[in-house]
């Protein structure tokens, strides 16, 4: 029972990581530059409809009090947002986006796993080798383009094929989107043409957001079944007279993982940044869009619940993370025995 | 008909591996020669960089690129039922030497290929057969053989593998699905560090069945079964449940006799060990060597031994081959070799051995082991011996007998044999090499 007495563990160790993320950015929202009030009211606002706003919004009890009721709601998931959708349910604002950006994630995820992982395990079972050199050359390009500047090109080049350029037009290839600029997926699933739609809507933000964790993915990957090929638990599976597919699949490919796995999770953190950038590049009405008009504007009780959110989710991730190491490798966790 | 245990089960003959580098060619074992019997156990002895490894790594077909074994070699498994099994199971890859025989005659092809016998391990021409040319490779030139086989009949109709009484597989040649029947199957290996010869994610139990799945066709509940009993046998206690624990679970003796007992799981007739001991502390070392000497009796397996521990060459092995850069310089049987080493440099090998000469400074050989990047042209370790003399520097030693009363001492030193003069020894060691520059 090792295993999961090491897993519960880490979950109970997430309880102080939690609290200290709400308490810093209670702290450096309300201490900071930004203004509810003055976002809320624009720079016309009287100063009686500033002050009742600011009462309104419990701006004006002790600091102290102000942080027991942002925590509480923030636990509860309770609050109401103050500036970007005026006087709505934090919960209410966060379901109606967070759909569309799971869709987003899950694509980003999917993409390089399916992507990176295989290039990477191609391109380090041939080590030295011109497929080698092409997947690691263009994995190494894709890690340099920052997904901001990619976002903006993939973009300006997207636009430009409407009415076709050089034969090729991304609005009417495949499923039909030229009505539909600028929309954001309606993740109906009611048909198979609604889920296409709703995949090639989000297919290029996705293909950026997770360019990143592609290239890494690639990389580690090449490196982690180089260091397995050599090492001398294949030679033994050689010598034993295995199969070398069987060595790959087997002795290989299983401890060519363990390294992957922080990869994999960590991609998870880069995404919700990167979402952040994308969605708003892409006007892509998600999370992470919301997360930056609610932190632009002060809006502490959304921005708050988002980070949590966000938070839980790496926390969330973390605990996952450890949990895949003691599936994959047996030497993880048994050092408290 | 000849029984088996009258002829070496692992014969190598002049086995020569290289690598090859943009920069350099590295001869890495260059011209090696010895058998193994059943039952024997054969000590490799030699300073790091010697070629020990790659000699055992060749012989198990596990050189990789850059490296390769070099036409001329030939590692012969000479085992009766393992002919007939291969004559079976591959028909195609199976040569009739008495065809070969009717149609060639080996001492014409000799000449045509300007070898000495030394090449093909024998010390004269009429020693030489056909089987011998086109096991080592140089039939291809003839198409005698195709390349790949390697299952050579001499005795006994291949096409009826009943009848087939002698004959060899010959490793060199063999790949695919012959080779790795040979390899594991036939052959075993124990490499040096338990600690890492073992996969970490998977249980010791797993690893066993692996073999047993692959070489005896052993599954399930049968096999977990027997991977037990070979953890018993090779002396893990409480070996039910040490099946299923993970290698990081075993301390390092008890992962060597894990790694032994998968060496082992798949019946092996050879089994090669590289520097078994060597990572293991001195208590738990002389288990390990107890514990192969009695698998040995057990099972009677042919052992080769590498080591460049003298004092556990000589605790365990009855023949013992001194290797330097690539070759081996000295062969024994183990008294007589630390009674009266012949060699200069088994002379300072046993003399470096410390606590010999109390209150002294321990003496060593000076220098290192140089890396060979082309065939020999004189006596490599010259530049180290404390007896080289002139002619070392141009005539390339051979392994002869020692002296005319013995055939089972042998050494390559200018110095030897030393019954006759100097002259004498200088142009039999000239001789024997003669046809072999190429």
């Amino acid at each position: 029972m090792s295993r999961w007495r090491y897993f519960f563990k880490r979950l109970l160790l997430a309880v102080p990581i939690l609290f200290s993320v709400m308490t810093f950015l209670f702290i450096i929202l309300r201490k900071g530059p930004l203004d509810p009030v003055a976002a809320r009211l624009g720079p016309q606002a009287s100063g009686a409809d500033a002050s009742r706003l600011r009462e309104q919004l419990g701006l004006n009890e002790p600091l102290w009090d102000q942080y027991i009721r942002f925590m509480t709601d923030l636990i509860t998931f309770s609050g109401e947002s103050w500036v970007t959708r005026a006087g709505q349910p934090v919960a209410e604002a966060i379901a109606s986006t967070v759909q569309v950006t799971v869709w987003l994630g899950f694509w980003a995820i999917l993409l390089p796993l399916f992507i990176g992982i295989p290039l990477g395990f191609y391109a380090g079972l041939r080590p030295n080798t011109i497929g080698d050199y092409v997947a690691s050359v263009s994995g190494i390009l894709w890690l340099a383009m920052p997904n901001f500047w990619l976002a903006v090109m993939a973009l300006a080049i997207l636009r430009r094929t409407r009415g076709g350029w050089f034969g090729f037009d991304w609005y009417t290839i495949g499923p039909d989107i030229s009505s539909l600029v600028g929309q954001s997926p309606s993740l109906a699933f009611d048909s198979l043409q609604g889920v296409l739609v709703d995949i090639k809507l989000i297919l290029p933000a996705a293909i950026i957001l997770g360019s990143a964790s592609m290239a890494a993915e690639l990389r580690i990957g090449r490196t982690a079944i180089l260091e397995s090929i050599n090492a001398k638990y294949v030679e033994t599976a050689k010598a034993k007279g295995l199969k070398s597919r069987t060595i790959v699949w087997k002795h290989i490919f299983r401890n060519a993982l363990i390294p992957l796995i922080p990869i994999i999770t960590n991609e998870a953190f880069i995404l919700i940044g990167g979402s952040v950038i994308v969605e708003t590049v892409f006007s892509i009405n998600g999370l992470g869009r919301l997360y930056f008009l609610a932190i632009t504007q002060a809006d502490l009780p959304l921005a708050g619940s988002i980070v949590f959110l966000f938070t839980l989710l790496i926390v969330f991730l973390n605990v996952l993370q450890d949990f895949l190491y003691t599936v994959v490798d047996p030497r993880v966790g048994v050092n408290n025995e | 008909m000849m029984a088996d245990d009258e002829q070496p089960i692992l014969d190598v003959r002049n086995l020569q591996t290289a690598f090859f580098t943009d920069k350099e060619t590295i001869r890495a074992v260059d011209g090696v020669t010895f058998d193994i019997f059943p039952g024997e156990t054969v000590g490799i002895v030699g300073e790091s960089g010697s070629g020990k490894s790659v000699t055992a790594r060749s012989i198990m077909g596990l050189v990789e690129s850059p490296g390769r074994i070099l036409q001329g070699s030939s590692v012969r498994f000479q085992h009766r039922e393992t002919v007939r099994e291969y004559a079976e199971q591959f028909p195609d890859l199976t040569v009739d030497v008495a065809d070969l025989e009717a149609e060639y005659d080996p001492q014409e092809l000799l000449a045509e290929l300007e070898l000495s016998p030394r090449a093909f391990g024998r010390s004269n021409p009429e020693e030489v057969t056909v089987a011998d040319i086109a096991a080592s490779g140089h039939g291809d030139e003839f198409g005698m053989v195709d390349a790949d086989d390697c299952v050579f009949v001499t005795g006994g109709d291949p096409a009826d593998p009943e009848t087939v009484t002698d004959g060899f597989v010959e490793a060199t040649r063999a790949s695919g699905e012959a080779q790795r029947l040979l390899r594991g199957g036939r052959i075993a290996m124990v490499f040096q560090d338990p600690l890492t010869s073992l996969n970490p994610v998977y249980t010791v139990g797993n690893q066993i069945k692996e073999s047993l799945r692959l070489h005896r066709g052993i599954t399930g509940r049968e096999a977990t079964q027997e991977a037990a009993e070979l953890l018993e046998d090779v002396g893990i206690p409480d070996a039910r449940r040490r099946v299923k624990e993970y290698p990081h679970q075993f301390s390092g003796g008890m992962r060597q006799r894990a790694v032994i007992a998968m060496a082992l799981a798949c019946d092996p007739d050879v089994l090669i060990c590289d520097e078994p001991t060597t990572a293991l502390d001195v208590t738990i070392q002389a288990q390990i060597l107890e514990l192969l000497a009695e698998l040995q009796d057990k099972r009677d397996l042919a052992i080769m031994f590498i080591t460049h521990d003298m004092g556990v060459i000589a605790d365990v092995s009855d023949h013992v081959n001194v290797m330097y850069a690539g070759e081996v310089v000295e062969r024994a049987s183990v008294e007589p070799l630390f009674a009266d080493p012949k060699h200069p440099y088994t002379q300072g090998l046993l003399e470096s051995i410390p606590g010999q000469h109390a209150g002294e400074r321990l003496r060593t050989i000076e220098g290192s082991v140089p890396t060979p990047n082309e065939k020999a042209t004189s006596c490599r370790f010259a530049p180290r011996c404390p007896k080289a003399f002139d002619e070392c520097e141009q005539i390339h030693p051979v392994r002869l007998p020692v002296d005319a009363d013995t055939d089972d001492h042998t050494a390559a030193c200018l110095l030897y044999p030393d019954d006759r003069t100097k002259g004498e020894a200088l142009r039999s060691h000239a001789e024997a090499q003669g046809g072999d520059e190429q």
